[in-house]
């Protein structure tokens, strides 16, 4: 009934249109108190048609059953969401000022029987959403087969799905390339695209990881390729529009990042024992000022770990809505329909297609980046300085 | 006037935030400083020894990526700024 009283009031002060954000925030209790009042107003409003509904000729006053459900839909949505202000928003994109009476019956039913998760309810979200679409939207882990197992939420989601798929690219990349498919002499492509990928991160491994002896460095190298492919892939394969990008979560990172830092901490202390402590004082420091600096070492060993998967995160994060905003502008300059934005499009979409190179090079530096630094990391907990 | 009030509120707020956001853009000029500085060591380093380039182009873009990282870290700022509150 609130809309109702609102149009009274555009009439009678004759003023500029009221928008809905001031709208909305009328007192919910100033809103019920005309609701006797502008009923009464409505059917007094029956003869003059061309009153006060002039600038919105979607709503028929005739029909006093339209203006009911209108409202019944907007209640509703008040009731599902709690929120008055966010089920005024729901409500209006739901009824869309219609004036079809089955229509809106309709919409009234499903909300009524079906609730938050009836169909009604989920196109108002959907609407709402297209409505402020975000950079971040891309991000969304939506869940593909929901799955609730007591209070725990185990939901296979499109992350899962992506970080699925970036496992078998990898695993039937190699498997295609050795023994099974290939292993040829002389390489093929494919072939030499994984010797190259394999020798890349050999020589990493030799070249950083000091003062052991080559078997005992084969020991962390499993590790580190699985870790350095996975990374390459899952950043590629996020660079492929619409797909979803793993890395680009902070908890999918972190959980990396801590793993390997709690790993490399446990292969510290068993090669040396307590003595591993020592790394956290550097040699040749006067003896007052150890306290401070231990707590200092201490902070920036353990600030690796975080800083490790942040860098990740925020690369790719940052990356892709950069690139989403800038097509985002071209793509609107594109549809302005007319030849001036029409030429000036080339001018974003150029820069798009510069950033789009400068993703792909990011994607594949951030996955050696990660892996240089776990080996420099691994480096430090077997040398200790 | 109550009117008035209730309304600017969340409006001084969104206020806030754009001006918090558009603060944590400054910590950029740092990484701008950093960026410059590894890349101009390099053309430093490798005009006095040509023969190194490869292997200290490795060395740069490695710093350019950690340097890099630490504006990133401003820019999550800015969004969590203007998203997360």
């Amino acid at each position: 009934m609130r809309r109702i009283f609102l149009f009274d009031e555009n009439s009678l002060n004759s003023s500029s249109t009221i928008d809905t954000s001031s709208a909305s925030t009328i007192d919910t209790s100033f809103a019920s108190q005309c609701t006797n009042f502008s009923s009464g107003q409505a059917s007094g409003t029956q003869d003059t048609h061309a009153g006060i509904f002039e600038d919105c000729p979607g709503l028929n006053p005739n029909d006093e059953r339209v203006v009911e459900l209108q409202c019944e839909i907007r209640e509703k949505c008040e009731a599902l969401t709690q929120d008055p202000e966010m089920g005024l928003i729901l409500g209006e994109a739901l009824h869309a000022e219609s004036d079809n009476v089955p229509f809106l019956q309709s919409i009234a039913d499903d909300l009524t029987q079906n609730g938050v998760s009836g169909e009604a309810f989920q196109e108002a979200l959907n609407i709402v959403g297209q409505a402020a679409a975000s950079p971040l939207d891309q991000f969304e882990i939506v869940p593909l087969i929901p799955m609730h197992i007591g209070n725990f939420y185990f939901s296979f989601t499109n992350s899962s799905l992506f970080m699925l798929l970036t496992l078998s690219f990898f695993l039937l990349l190699i498997h295609f390339v050795t023994k099974k498919g290939g292993g040829n002499l002389v390489p093929n492509a494919w072939q030499s695209l994984v010797e190259l990928l394999y020798d890349f991160v050999l020589n990493l491994v030799k070249e950083q990881i000091g003062g052991l002896s080559g078997n005992v460095k084969q020991m962390f190298f499993p590790c580190i390729l699985v870790t350095f492919l996975f990374l390459l892939f899952c950043n590629l394969q996020g660079m492929i529009p619409y797909s979803f990008t793993v890395t680009s979560h902070f908890l999918i990172t972190l959980a990396l990042s801590f793993s390997i830092f709690i790993g490399i901490t446990i292969v510290g202390f068993q090669r040396h024992g307590l003595h591993f402590f020592s790394f956290l004082l550097p040699a040749g420091v006067p003896l007052p000022l150890a306290p401070f600096l231990v707590l200092l070492e201490l902070i920036s060993y353990c600030f690796r770990a975080l800083s490790l998967g942040i860098r990740l995160f925020a690369n790719m994060m940052a990356g892709h809505s950069l690139v989403k905003i800038l097509s985002g502008f071209a793509w609107t300059m594109l549809c302005m329909n007319d030849i001036f934005y029409f030429i000036g499009a080339l001018g974003p979409l150029f820069i798009v297609l510069a950033l789009t190179g400068l993703e792909l090079g990011v994607a594949i530096l951030q996955a050696y980046v990660f892996t240089i630094l776990i080996c420099i990391y691994l480096n430090d907990a077997i040398n200790l300085h | 006037m109550t009117k008035r009030e209730y309304n600017s509120q969340p409006e001084m707020l969104e206020g806030a935030k754009l001006i918090g956001a558009g603060a944590a853009t400054i910590a950029l000029a740092g990484a701008a400083i950093g960026i410059g500085n590894v890349f101009s060591s390099l053309i430093h380093s490798v005009a006095r020894n040509p023969s190194l380039a490869k292997q200290l182009f490795g060395y740069a873009i490695l710093g350019f990526a950690l340097t890099e990282a630490i504006a990133l870290f401003a820019l999550m700022m800015a969004f969590l700024i203007l998203f997360v509150f």
